[in-house]
This record gives C-alpha cells, sequence and structure tokens, in this order.
C-alpha cells in the first residue's frame, strides 16, 4: 500500500464523475495491448486475470471461477466507465492490496479510449 | 513390455525454449509432432499468479520448478582420480522440469554471442600464436559465423520480448549501447528496462574509469509487447522474483507464453506431459533412429514411439545423457582424448564483490530480472589485449539486483555475527545499502573436464547416472583475478562504507551453492565427425535423422548466459530441416 492513498468509496464514486466520455474505441483497442496478456475478452475464459466479457454493470470480484484477491472482493466496485477509469489509472491505490500486476494507466485520454473499446468488445 | 504406438514424422523430447520453436515450426511446415515432457503442464494462469508465485520456500528452497533429484540426478567429481558421488539436492545449477523447461524461471538475459567464441582457437592462434592456447585446453572452432546466426537472433530476440539497446546497427556505433557487440540489422525489440540506482551508480563509476556500461538485454518486456507471432506480453512489473519464478504479469520471455501454445492449437502438435524418454532407439545399421522409448512416470506405463526424426531438445545436460544412454556416437576418453559425446563439458567462473553504502535506500526488492548494467571491455572487446594477462576468453562485469529474496537476500559486512541479536540487526541495518558488482566469466574446454555415465549409481529408471567430472583450471584463475582487479578498482571508487572485495574462484569447483544454470558442451557442433558430435545444423554426425539442440552443443562457454545463441540455433536447425531436410533426408554436412 503507497502511504495512505486508500481511497473511501465515496470519493472513487465522486472521481468516477470524472471520467471522460470521447474515447476512442480504434485507439482504445492498441492500449488494450497492456491489457491483453492477461485478460480476455471472451466468456469464460480466464488467464492470469479474470474474463473481461460483460464487465460492465458487474460487481468487482465476481467471475465465479477466478481466484480474486480478497481486497477487491471487499471492495464493493460495480464496474462502470467511472470506476474503470479510476482503478486503470492506479488500481493499487484504488483498491491497496489488489493482485492485478499493473503499474496503471495516467493519460486520461488513453483510459477514454480503452474504455469505449472495451464498451465495445467486452460485452 | 512397451506399447508401440503409432509413428509420427518428429518426436520433440523436452518442451522448453528449443523444443517449442523447433515444435511449432515443424507443425506448421505440416510435420506431425509429438513432443514428450518430463515435467507436468503448468500455465501461468493456474501456476503463476500472485500471490502464490510469490513463494520463496516452494520455488528457491524446495525447487518447484526443477529436476526431481529423487528420479535422477548426476554424480560429481573434480577430476578423473576422485570417486563421483551423487548430487542429491540441487546446487549449482538447476535444470527445469514443467512445460516450458529452464525458460520458466529463467531472468532472461539475452545475449548475441560472436565470432570470438565461433572462431575461438583460429582467432587466439592468428593473433597470439599456436603456443598460447595450453595443450589441455580443448577448445575449437564451432563451424559456424555470427553472420549466419544473425537473422536468427534477431528473429529469437523479437520472439521473446528482448529489451536493450542496440550498441552497433549494421556498423554504426549506437550511444547508450554495447558499443562492442557484433553489427546488428535493426534496434532491440523493446527500449530497455528503467535502471536501478545500484546500476546507476555502478554505470557511474565504471564510466569514470573510461569502461563502456550498458545496458543488459533482456527479455522481460520493457512495456506491453505484442511479438510478430501475435503472443502477447504484459509490462515487466520490477516485482523482485523473476529467477527461479514464473512470471505473474506474462512479461518474461518465455516458451510457454509463445510458442508452446501456438504448436498447441496447431492440430499438427500433440504436447504428453509426465512422459520421460528413456531412450532414443537406433536402426539396425546403426545409420538412424527410428524414434524414442518413454515412461509414464505418473503410473510406470512404458511406451515406444516410433518417428522419422528425433529431435533432443531437454536440458543440455539431459540431451548429453541421453545419447550415452542409447549409445549415439562414440562416448568421449578423456586418456585416450577419443570418441566425442561427453566431450568439452564447461560451466562458468566469476568473481563478487558486496558494497555497503551508507545512507542509501536501494529498494531491492523493486528489480526485474535484468535490472542490470553491464560492461564488455573485457569480454567482446578484441582490443583487450590478452597476452600479458595470459587468458583465453573473456568476463563481463555488472550490478543490479535480480531476485533478492525477502528471505534468503541478507547482505552483512565481514565480521558481522552469523546468527542471533547481532545478526538480526546487522540484516535490518544492511539490507538497503548493500550492492553488488559481479562479473561472469568463460570457461574454455579442457581435456578432463567431460561427462560419462557413472559406473556405480543409477537413477529410478535403472539406468546409470549421468557423471560430471569439473574443475577450474589455470585459465579461469587467471581469468578470475584479472576480473576481481577490476571489480575491486571500480568499487573501491564508489568509497563504500564497508567493502567485501572479490576474489577469484580458485578453490577446486563445489557443486553445493547455487553458481549458474549455464552448463554447456558434451554434444558438441563441429565441422568434423572426428572432433565433434553434431554439424553445424545440429544434426548428428551418426544418425542424420538425430538433431541434438541447446547448450550441450557448445563447444566452450562464453561469459554470457547461453539463451540468446540457443533460441537462434533452435530458429536455425528448424529452417535447415524445414527448408532442406524434409525435401532431401540426410546428412546436411558431408562427413
Amino acid at each position: 500500500m503507497r502511504g495512505g492513498k486508500l481511497i473511501p468509496v465515496a470519493a472513487l464514486v465522486l472521481a468516477a464523475g470524472a471520467a471522460r466520455a470521447d474515447g476512442d474505441a480504434a485507439r482504445g483497442e492498441k492500449r488494450f495491448v497492456e491489457c491483453a496478456a492477461c485478460h480476455s475478452l471472451q466468456r469464460g475464459v480466464n488467464d492470469i486475470g479474470p474474463t473481461l466479457y460483460g464487465i460492465f454493470g458487474r460487481k468487482a470480484g465476481e467471475v465465479g471461477d477466478y481466484r480474486y484477491s480478497p481486497a477487491l472482493k471487499r471492495s464493493g466496485i460495480v464496474w462502470t466507465e467511472g470506476t474503470l477509469d479510476t482503478f486503470i489509472a492506479d488500481s493499487q491505490a484504488t483498491v491497496p492490496a489488489n493482485r492485478m500486476p499493473y503499474a496503471g494507466m495516467p493519460n486520461a485520454a488513453d483510459r477514454a479510449d480503452l474504455i469505449a473499446y472495451l464498451q465495445k468488445a467486452a460485452q | 513390455m512397451a506399447t508401440k504406438l503409432k509413428e509420427v514424422d518428429v518426436v520433440v523430447v523436452g518442451l522448453g525454449w528449443t523444443g517449442g520453436i523447433l515444435g511449432k515450426e515443424l507443425a506448421e511446415a505440416g510435420l506431425k509432432v509429438v513432443a514428450l515432457e518430463r515435467g507436468a503442464m503448468r500455465t501461468p494462469a493456474k501456476d503463476y499468479a500472485v500471490p502464490f508465485i510469490r513463494d520463496e520456500l516452494r520455488y528457491v528452497v524446495r525447487h518447484d520448478l526443477m529436476q526431481n533429484t529423487a528420479r535422477d540426478t548426476l554424480t560429481i567429481r573434480n577430476n578423473p582420480s576422485q570417486e563421483a558421488l551423487p548430487m542429491r539436492r540441487l546446487g549449482s545449477f538447476l535444470p527445469g522440469e514443467v512445460v516450458g523447461g529452464s525458460g520458466v524461471h529463467w531472468s532472461g538475459h539475452t545475449w548475441r554471442w560472436t565470432d570470438m567464441e565461433f572462431k575461438v582457437r583460429s582467432m587466439y592462434e592468428e593473433r597470439y600464436g599456436k603456443n598460447f592456447i595450453p595443450a589441455d585446453m580443448t577448445i575449437q572452432d564451432w563451424g559456424i559465423t555470427y553472420a549466419e546466426l544473425e537473422p536468427y537472433y534477431d528473429k529469437f530476440e523479437y520472439t521473446a520480448a528482448v529489451s536493450g539497446k542496440a550498441g552497433n546497427i549494421k556498423g554504426q556505433i549506437q550511444p547508450g549501447g554495447n558499443p562492442f557487440e557484433a553489427p546488428r540489422a535493426r534496434e532491440y525489440a523493446l527500449p530497455p528496462l528503467r535502471t536501478i540506482l545500484s546500476s546507476e551508480l555502478f554505470a557511474e563509476a565504471a564510466r569514470n574509469k573510461g569502461y563502456h556500461p550498458f545496458p543488459r538485454p533482456t527479455a522481460n518486456a520493457s512495456q506491453a509487447y505484442t511479438n510478430p507471432d501475435g503472443s502477447v506480453f504484459g509490462a515487466c512489473q520490477y516485482c523482485g522474483h523473476c529467477q527461479r519464478f514464473g512470471c505473474e504479469a506474462n512479461a518474461k520471455g518465455s516458451a510457454q507464453i509463445t510458442v508452446i501454445p501456438i504448436a498447441m492449437r496447431n492440430p499438427n502438435f500433440e504436447l504428453r506431459t509426465n512422459s520421460w524418454v528413456t531412450k532414443v532407439l537406433k536402426d539396425s545399421d546403426g545409420k538412424r533412429v527410428t524414434g524414442v522409448t518413454y515412461t509414464n512416470v505418473l503410473n510406470g506405463e512404458e511406451f515406444e514411439q516410433p518417428a522419422g526424426m528425433v529431435l533432443l531438445c531437454a536440458y543440455a545436460i539431459n540431451n548429453v545423457h541421453l545419447m550415452l544412454l542409447s549409445g549415439i556416437g562414440a562416448p568421449y576418453d578423456p586418456v585416450a582424448q577419443t570418441g566425442v559425446i561427453g566431450k568439452n563439458y564447461c560451466y562458468q567462473t566469476g568473481a563478487s564483490a558486496t558494497l555497503f553504502l551508507e545512507g542509501r535506500h536501494f529498494n531491492p526488492f523493486m528489480s526485474a530480472g535484468g535490472s542490470n548494467v553491464t560492461v564488455d571491455d573485457f569480454n567482446i572487446n578484441w582490443d583487450f589485449d590478452r597476452g600479458p594477462h595470459g587468458f583465453v576468453g573473456g568476463y563481463n562485469v555488472g550490478s543490479g539486483f535480480n531476485s533478492p529474496l525477502p528471505i534468503g537476500y541478507r547482505p552483512v559486512p565481514r565480521g558481522t555475527p552469523q546468527w542471533g541479536k547481532a545478526w538480526k540487526a546487522a540484516t535490518a541495518k544492511w539490507y538497503q545499502t548493500a550492492m553488488n558488482i559481479n562479473a561472469s566469466g568463460a570457461v574454455m574446454a579442457n581435456r578432463y573436464n567431460y561427462y560419462d555415465l557413472d559406473p556405480t549409481y543409477r537413477n529410478a529408471f535403472g539406468q546409470p547416472l549421468m557423471r560430471m567430472t569439473f574443475d577450474y583450471k589455470t585459465n579461469e584463475h587467471k581469468m578470475g583475478e584479472h576480473a576481481a582487479k577490476v571489480i575491486n578498482e571500480i568499487a573501491r571508487s564508489m568509497n563504500p562504507t564497508h567493502l567485501t572485495e572479490a576474489a577469484a574462484r580458485t578453490q577446486p569447483w563445489t557443486v553445493v551453492p547455487y553458481q549458474s544454470t549455464h552448463n554447456t558442451g558434451g554434444t558438441i557442433m563441429g565441422t568434423n565427425p572426428r572432433d565433434s558430435a553434431l554439424n553445424k545444423y545440429l544434426q548428428s554426425w551418426d544418425c542424420h535423422n538425430l538433431f541434438v539442440v541447446g547448450a550441450n552443443v557448445f563447444p566452450h562457454n562464453a561469459s554470457y548466459n547461453p539463451t540468446g545463441p540457443v533460441g537462434a540455433l533452435a530458429y536455425w536447425t528448424a529452417d535447415a530441416i524445414k527448408n532442406r531436410y524434409v525435401k532431401s533426408p540426410g546428412p546436411l554436412v558431408p562427413a
């Protein structure tokens, strides 16, 4: 955990409001290479990470046969554009002690593109 | 009684980097391939994900990804006058034993060996005269050139996501890279890994001494990457658990995330795990092999797998062992200096200093497998005159952390008590402040360093264990002394609070502490069947449908890690088989 950066759920909800809605799915497909080594978009196909199929509207830690960290299970997050945006930006700050080995995507436009792509490809 | 199975085109023995590359390439060329791996199936999703992969007890102490010595091990001695005894617990080297092989737990250091190795005898004789090479130093030219191998190095580096900085592109020296490297066609697949404080301090000190530091090329993806085959890599997370662990981020170039899954999707390819090959079978005239016998280690059931072609792709030691057990080629005899199988076993040497710099915080737990900076001024730099120092070969010097383990990495200055309160206080005090400078040195082949079958000890299948006879010779002692001097000069210039100085390894080699898994030789490649086991395409001189792939083909060992040329030679051999051998089976080089 990085120096007490734990964000309370209320703050997460507020931060979620800042997600940009102008993402470009075609550019986002290129950003997805940062995720693809561990995450599939196909139903039921878990790799190092859980499948992202059907992620929007799902509660964090809920793909039945994937072994989540207790931290993510407890997080209470429901994946929306906003919560994903916050999580992808800095997942350890958002959910300390989650197990995703990923340094984060700092650029908001990149995240918007990625989320636009996921909205198309993960349904 | 072994069950005889239906014949296939190719049987691949061992499924790591070389078996994966050849299996994929030959299945894509339309051949029916069966791969026999004695270890179990392991996948990143099930086996290498956090948190369970970060288990130092399981992977480092109990060697979970390594060869099971209860089934098979080696006997070890320093010279032919000694009685060899079995290594019951893995020590000096760690052969892998799962799908993916040692490429699961390697650190990813990927080098291009140059003509200074491939033409070692001719280059040294030309420059220093025949007498410079001692009579018992059985080095020889490899029969291959850097120029022939360059495209295959490139292919392997791009497959394995090697991150680095080119030092020489088509003859143009590149700032920031290794100025001594042989010319490459293009940049590395990815930019170098981030430097860490210890490697930066070393780089500065080395530069001040007039040396040429550069980031070590490593198959740890410095950023997310899709390789030319479409295999996807995550970015290295600098998690500090690289060597001896599978990668939790799919960032380490490994066969089980690249060539193996591609081969497994091909209907021409079949993998059988837990399948221990006991023998390669020969035709009655001894000119061809006809397949292999293997045992299912889970239930002891025996099979014969007939095949048109056999590729030995196991760990280097085990390839040689299978050749000896199968009676292919004449076993090497160090007294008569006849025979070739078992000849020119080589290891590596080195020297290491530990610097304690009070006030520094190195954060060793944040590092990649290749967070190293290296200098090659005493390695592949032919301008470095070995004449006054009297040794053949070279060494590279580097610094940075590679898997400084949470429990096992406890650097303390000399004189610290080895247990108790004072030791605990010292480990807490110095953990953050210590760094190493290491040399990895070449070992030249010697007449009395070799493999043969042990006369006494047998493995779980009733077969003789492999016997390894090895010790460091004068050449290694001289090189080690030179390396220690260079390391200590750099180290002292950094004004450490305490310095544990580097020293040459002049004591007899011991198998007990871990040193390096870079075992080479035993079925060496060469220009003729009198002094080598394989031709330049790694094809047996004795049986033309048998290829033996791995570091066992190296006629001597360099200072560099072996996987670069191992991977390149696997692609090189795949091309020779696909483009030439399949069309016209027979010797690819006239004997």
